[in-house]
């Protein structure tokens, strides 16, 4: 990799994990501020379904319906078609139309002598597109709650189109990595030390991606960070490419949108 | 809701009437401008403001979210003579765009390098 003949921002993929949903890529010759709004924009801005709204008819399990809703928002649903669903704001119907959510129900009566465990596998989506994620076959689902003889959930979910920015439970990603200049050479940070940083501040795996300083190396005040590590780990409802994809799409829409209004005025 | 919860959408929606930009001249300075841009945060000021000032026609630029509460950020930018504010911020914004757009085929074109076709957008869909 020879960062002097490259033009503009560049990308390397170092490599894709489809069983844990990580992308790990290298954004270089590039500017700190456009890393960092990737990186936002990622967990803040790319959107997904989650439940928003429950209708709760029966519930005579141990939880309040409150700690009830705020699980089931929290559990992933698939989101890969998301650009079939509008934002609910921007839909003409006036509470949620098929166009703008989703409804699962959630029908479970605990009938038998052992305790039944409500899990996303019980939610019934009637959009084949947005359904609980499940990381296999054999996945459990994640558990809502638990029923005892006699006890009874039943309620209607109404996902819908979001972004974290309004709740972290509409984010794809689980975590964003993200580092650059693994030698803190550009002094960005100040370790706490005993004695010596060197030795109690292991350098991470990036380390290797660049060299480093000298002890006696003087410190250059004109650096700057031009190599960003990234490790994407998606939480499922996504593919982790098409969250890169669709962030960077997200900035470019983000900027046209200001330049349109900003042709407008005169000086 | 009877509590003072700001609404949802407040992050979101321009207010009737509002434009998402506006532009107020310095009075004092020759050459400078506030602009207020509507519901975007630290990821478009701070963009923006490291792109400005790669441009060595731009004597300062700089942004603050003048309220945590209000989702809006000014941004003031200061030039020389040979152009202004408004012009400067226009043209960097158009090298972002294309930086982002390049940065996209690139990325495109990696995925193809580790066998995989781009995701099903392409990379080119702007509808989200």
């Amino acid at each position: 990799m020879n960062l002097g003949d490259a033009k503009g921002p560049q990308v390397t993929i170092r490599s894709i994990d489809h069983e844990r949903k990580q992308l790990s890529f290298i954004l270089w010759n590039c500017d700190l501020a456009v890393a960092n709004a990737l990186r936002r924009i990622m967990m803040a801005e790319v959107p997904t379904m989650a439940i928003d709204l429950v209708d709760i008819e029966q519930n005579s399990s141990v939880l309040v319906d409150e700690m009830l809703s705020h699980r089931l928002g929290l559990i992933p649903l698939t989101s890969t078609n998301i650009r079939d669903i509008t934002y609910t704001r921007d839909c003409n119907c006036a509470e949620y139309c098929q166009n703008c959510s989703v409804v699962l129900t959630l029908n479970v009566r605990c009938d038998s002598d052992t305790n039944r465990d409500v899990t996303a596998r019980d939610l019934i989506s009637t959009n084949p597109n947005v359904t609980p994620y499940f990381s296999s076959e054999e996945d459990a689902g994640v558990v809502i709650c638990k029923l005892r003889k006699g006890q009874e959930v039943r309620m209607r979910c109404i996902a819908k189109k979001g972004t974290s920015k309004e709740h972290a439970k509409w984010s794809p990603v689980a975590a964003v990595a993200f580092e650059y200049d693994p030698h803190n050479k550009l002094r960005h940070t100040t370790y706490w030390v005993e004695t010596d940083a060197l030795k109690e501040w292991p350098v991470g795996p990036n380390g290797a991606e660049e060299v480093a300083p000298g002890p006696d190396d003087p410190f250059d005040y004109k650096a700057k960070p031009e190599k960003f590590y990234f490790v994407v780990e998606g939480t499922g409802v996504m593919d982790p490419r098409d969250i890169v994809e669709k962030a960077l799409m997200l900035v470019h829409a983000k900027v046209v949108f200001v330049v349109q209004d900003l042709q407008k005025l005169k000086w | 809701m009877n509590n003072n919860q700001p609404d949802r959408h407040e992050l979101f929606l321009i207010p009737e009437g509002m434009s998402k930009v506006s532009m107020t001249k310095d009075s004092k300075i020759p050459n400078a401008a506030t602009f207020t841009i509507l519901k975007e945060d630290h990821t478009l000021a701070n963009l923006l403001r490291a792109q400005l000032l790669k441009n060595p026609k731009v004597l300062f630029a700089g942004y603050k979210i003048p309220h945590p509460l209000e989702h809006t950020f000014v941004l003031k930018i200061q030039t020389t003579f040979e152009t202004n504010p408004l012009e400067v911020l226009l043209i960097e914004m158009q090298t972002i765009i294309r930086d982002i757009m390049d940065l996209n085929k690139k990325f495109q074109n990696q995925l193809t390098l580790h066998g995989l076709e781009g995701g099903e957008f392409g990379g080119s869909r702007m509808d989200f």
